[in-house]
């Protein structure tokens, strides 16, 4: 005998085991893949991210980075991460030869390193709450941290820049950042610091390395060195590179290869 | 030689396309059983979505290339009237395996269109090169615009894992 239909439990779904959220953000969008079980970390994630764009978009004119390179704002006066901020900046720019700038217009603006910088701290405040397993794409640019699921490494498409919806490569890890430069998704619109002009050699560049503030930076003044920046990214301490050349050709650095998928 | 099947199906949620590619000889296309299959790569994911045996199907035929056994080719299936409008599926295939999914020919213009335009078809390409390459977590390229986001492979995997 089987019981009435109105008194059947519908069948539960197994809990879903991860969560993905999608924030339009700081000009781009923050793809978040997380643990179901980090939801209640989401919001502090968000509100960060979105206080980050407030406080550092040139394109606010209220925006901390605006009032600063008008000379409203001392830096004493700026939020206390602006600082932090500069510091990251100087120590690029000195690693890069001055092609890494915070005055690529001729104004203050120090996009090429806060997106990096804002996505490796949305990873840390979900660090901080105890969930590992997650990884945060700011528009392109990669925080992973430990693993999606338990004795899988995070595998990271790096897209063709000259062929739309093409990979070039797969990397893969745990705890790593990559970052990707280039003229594919906004055209020409890193110039070199040196010449005023358009930079001219890469039509991309990624790196990948722990941190995606140093990372992300890097990948900007690679893109402006253009083909000084096979040799200069050899160097680079724990941060390897792949590149695409305007003419299609491809070179990475050494260690590049262990990187791969 | 081989062929391209393109089954187009709605869903409670939304459309969802489903791309299968075998052996001519194989099945006729529009079989459902072969519509169902994916590339013979093993270990490859299937996509998502269910097929329908009424579902339009389009033959194929291929129209760039050279002989050459591993060389890369392109085909592109037949112009599909569907109720979201004509649509036509291009593959570029190296050896066996499909390297790249695009459509090059879109839906008219409209309400609907739009909607097949935004989600089906970066949902598509991405499962075709989530199918190709293994799994793939996230996406890693040049900064895109919060637009640009709605046809990047990485809203393909937002969408595919929502």
């Amino acid at each position: 005998m089987t019981a009435p239909a109105e008194l059947r439990l519908p069948v539960s779904a197994p809990p879903r085991e991860r969560l993905r959220h999608a924030e339009h953000v700081m000009g781009t969008v923050v793809s978040i893949d997380i643990p179901a079980a980090a939801a209640r970390v989401l919001p502090e994630v968000l509100r960060w991210l979105h206080w980050v764009d407030a406080t550092f978009s040139p394109y606010r004119d209220d925006s901390d980075v605006s009032r600063f390179g008008r000379g409203e704002l001392s830096l004493a006066q700026c939020a206390p991460e602006f600082a932090e901020v500069l510091i990251e900046c100087a120590i690029i720019r000195d690693q890069s030869d001055g092609y890494f700038t915070t005055m690529p217009g001729g104004r203050f603006d120090p996009s090429g390193l806060v997106k990096g910088w804002a996505i490796e701290r949305a990873a840390a405040i979900l660090n901080a709450a105890g969930f590992a397993g997650h990884c945060v794409n700011g528009g392109g640019d990669i925080q992973c941290s430990g693993e999606p699921q338990a004795g899988r490494p995070w595998r990271v498409g790096v897209t063709d820049p000259l062929r739309p919806g093409e990979l070039a490569a797969v990397v893969s890890g745990r705890d790593f950042a990559v970052a990707t430069s280039g003229t594919a998704e906004r055209g020409a619109h890193i110039f070199n610091p040196h010449t005023g002009r358009a930079a001219t050699g890469l039509a991309g560049i990624t790196v990948v390395g722990p941190r995606l503030t140093a990372a992300d930076a890097y990948a900007t003044a690679a893109m402006a060195m253009g083909d000084a920046a096979r040799e200069w990214a050899e160097h680079l301490d724990g941060y390897e590179a792949f590149a695409t050349t305007t003419d299609g050709d491809t070179w990475q650095t050494s260690r590049f290869r262990a990187r791969l998928s | 030689m081989r062929s391209v099947v393109l089954a187009l199906g709605g869903t409670v949620a939304g459309l969802t396309l489903l791309l299968s590619f075998k052996s001519h000889s194989a099945a006729p296309p529009g079989d459902p059983v072969a519509a169902a299959g994916m590339p013979a790569t093993q270990g490859s994911p299937r996509p998502q979505g269910s097929p329908r045996p009424s579902a339009p199907a389009a033959r194929s035929r291929a129209t760039a290339g050279s002989s050459a056994a591993a060389a890369t080719r392109t085909v592109t299936g037949d112009v599909d009237s569907t109720a979201y409008g004509p649509m036509q599926v291009q593959l570029t295939i190296t050896g066996q395996k499909i390297t790249k999914a695009t459509v090059v020919q879109r839906t008219d213009s409209g309400e609907k269109s739009d909607q097949i335009d935004s989600f089906a078809i970066p949902r598509l390409i991405g499962e075709t090169l989530a199918a190709q390459s293994g799994r793939i977590d996230a996406v890693s390229g040049a900064t895109y615009t919060s637009s640009g986001y709605i046809t990047s492979l990485q809203s393909a995997l937002d969408k595919a894992a929502a």
